[in-house]
């Protein structure tokens, strides 16, 4: 991997990304949402929940991309706008994520972190205007894509002069129905081993089950993950966009009294 | 045309309708100063028949008599209130008619083009009150103000400060990544300089931030926003893009009320203005004064003579009234070591930023 000049674990010291509190490749950072920003009122009691279960961050789509042209398409700007409400009310960090080049320069005037869908993975004009954009980007891995290929966008952005880059492992696409797709939790360690850059897991569109969620965020604790992006929703049933794979509150905040002692007792265990 | 479209395009007429019914009910407002009487019978047959002889197929005379008519009844009813008439810069939505609703909550807000009008239409008992920006925390003196201020006998009777909430608006067609254009007044731009440089904007200067805010939604030029309040989004029926673009943080603006009388009850703040003879330690002389008697100065500002480049005058906002003995003494000596002093007046000292 000769072509990774900046992404390549030559620094003895891993990167921490720092949001406001949270440091994310220091300490477990949970970011928790909705799908997408459908209300204002769906969005800011979704940011209450999660956050008084223990969430670090708050995400939320504004911009979505569907695989179908008539899916609901996101709120767009009025869907920023309510997050930055929900920011406001909580003091969660907002991780949202940016499609189109053209609209880069604003939403990172809403967002704290920009995230690049796994669709988008090797988008490299929108990679080097969000290395350009100020903010922490937010990486996911492209549903088909080798480790190599996925730290080579992460390049893109460093070689802007972005060094704050966090890596998500979403699930790759294998020949298996019965999940959404197969969650790589070998990513989690391999990555480690390749880059000093901070790695999280999205159990939620790996998984695309909620009853799996859980353990997977478990599993990716145990792995030594820097984190999770799951999705949450204050009403399930009713979300206009994955509806059948979202956490209720409940159910988030039951995981999450599971969660943070794992990452504690990983903790105190001689390396 | 859907049927969507079509009341989309009735509730904008509507709501432009209303906005120029206010405009005229501030006209008849401002009439009254010129009449003996509210009533004009001769004038009001004059309106009428003059409008009568348009001749618009869909609108029948004898409509146009009964609307005009029970337009002229409320305008009528309105001057016998008799607001006070309290005359602001900018258009309808400006900062400076925020402050006026917290300065005044009863009054008559009338909108001027230019500081220079607020002035002249006080001066002149065209308008009862006036309401002018003094000092921003971002960008300082308002210059034009402080100059009018150094040359008015109007005086000083309150003040208040207001969060400047800058919010870029645009109409519901434009789509964010179009907007290449942003108009707004020289000091809103330059407030929001950081965001229109991340955005890759380019700044129009606009003679007010309420006047861009209303002629974006008349004209609505391609490729435009405007930076305005938020009662502008309202007032102008436009898109709010973001709120709170400005720079810096703690971003108010200390406005001034004007009249003609000073106030009548003492106060807590007082403000002059003062010139010094350029020689070493006069001005220290001054402010010694104020040292040894205990007065706590809130604002000093200097700004150089329009009538005598080479000199400066000296803006003076300090605590306590120019009815207390104490302050009247240090006044007193100030008139010895001045070439000029100005009393504006001892006023309320605004409570808290709205």
């Amino acid at each position: 991997m000769k072509s990774l000049k900046l992404a390549a674990r030559a620094k003895a010291r891993k990167t921490v990304v720092q949001i406001g509190d949270v440091g994310i490749g220091s300490n477990l950072a949970v970011i928790a949402g909705p799908c997408s920003v459908e209300s204002e009122e769906q969005t800011i009691e979704t940011a209450r929940a999660v956050k008084s279960a223990g969430a670090d961050m708050l995400r939320g789509g504004a911009f979505k991309p569907r695989t179908s042209p008539y899916s609901f398409q996101g709120l767009g700007i009025g869907g920023l706008r309510i997050l930055d409400k929900a920011r406001q009310e909580t003091g969660l960090p907002i991780v949202t994520e940016v499609i189109d080049p053209r609209d880069v320069s604003w939403v990172a005037e809403f967002a704290d972190v920009l995230q690049i869908g796994t669709r988008n993975m090797q988008n490299f004009s929108l990679l080097k205007e969000v290395g350009r954009a100020g903010r922490p980007v937010l990486l996911k891995r492209g549903m088909y894509s080798t480790l190599e290929e996925w730290l080579n966008c992460a390049e893109y952005v460093l070689s802007e002069g972005n060094p704050n880059v966090i890596l998500c492992e979403r699930g790759i696409r294998t020949f298996e129905t019965y999940t959404r797709n197969t969650l790589d939790l070998s990513a989690v360690p391999a990555i480690r081993e390749l880059t000093h850059l901070p790695i999280i897991i999205d159990p939620t569109h790996s998984t695309g089950r909620p009853s799996l969620i859980e353990p997977m965020s478990l599993a990716a604790v145990a792995a030594g993950a820097d984190g999770i992006i799951v999705e949450v929703h204050w009403r399930p049933e009713e979300a206009l966009c994955d509806a059948d794979q979202a956490l209720t509150p409940a159910a988030f905040a039951g995981m999450m009294k599971r969660l943070r002692p794992l990452r504690t007792f990983m903790d105190q265990q001689p390396a | 045309m859907k049927l969507e479209e079509i009341r989309q395009k009735i509730d904008k007429i509507d709501r432009e309708l209303l906005v120029l019914l206010q405009e005229r009910m501030g006209l008849a407002l401002r009439s009254r100063k010129f009449k003996r009487a509210v009533s004009d019978p001769t004038r009001e047959e004059e309106v009428l028949s003059r409008i009568e002889r348009l001749n618009l197929d869909l609108i029948e005379r004898s409509f146009t008599r009964r609307l005009i008519r029970t337009i002229i009844e409320e305008s009528k009813r309105l001057q016998e209130e008799n607001r006070p008439l309290v005359a602001f810069q900018g258009e309808h939505g400006a900062y400076g008619e925020v402050a006026s609703r917290r300065l005044i909550p009863n009054g008559a807000y009338i909108p001027c083009l230019e500081f220079i009008d607020v002035f002249r239409g006080v001066e002149e008992n065209h308008f009862d009150l006036g309401v002018v920006p003094v000092e921003n925390s971002l960008e300082g003196a308002v210059t034009q103000v402080n100059d009018l201020l150094t040359t008015t006998d109007l005086k000083v009777i309150g003040e208040a400060k207001v969060t400047v909430k800058h919010c870029l608006l645009s109409t519901e067609d434009t789509d964010h990544r179009e907007i290449r254009l942003v108009y707004s007044h020289p000091q809103a731009l330059a407030q929001c300089r950081g965001f229109l440089m991340r955005n890759k904007l380019e700044a129009r200067p606009f003679y007010d931030t309420a006047g861009a805010a209303k002629m974006l939604a008349r004209e609505n030029p391609r490729a435009a926003a405007a930076i305005a309040s938020e009662l502008c989004a309202e007032l102008y029926d436009l898109e709010i893009i973001k709120e709170g673009i400005e720079d810096g943080p703690a971003n108010n603006t200390r406005f001034l009320l004007l009249s003609r009388q000073p106030y009548a009850n003492g106060g807590e703040k007082t403000s002059v203005i003062f010139a010094t003879p350029h020689e070493a330690g006069r001005l220290f002389a001054v402010l010694r004064l104020f040292a040894e008697a205990n007065i706590n100065l809130t604002r000093i500002a200097s700004m150089p003579l329009r009538s005598d480049p080479e000199n400066y005058c000296f803006f003076l906002d300090f605590e306590g009234s120019e009815q207390d003995e104490k302050i009247a003494g240090v006044l007193q000596q100030m008139e010895k070591l001045t070439i000029s002093l100005k009393r504006l007046g001892s006023y309320p000292a605004a409570s808290g930023i709205y």
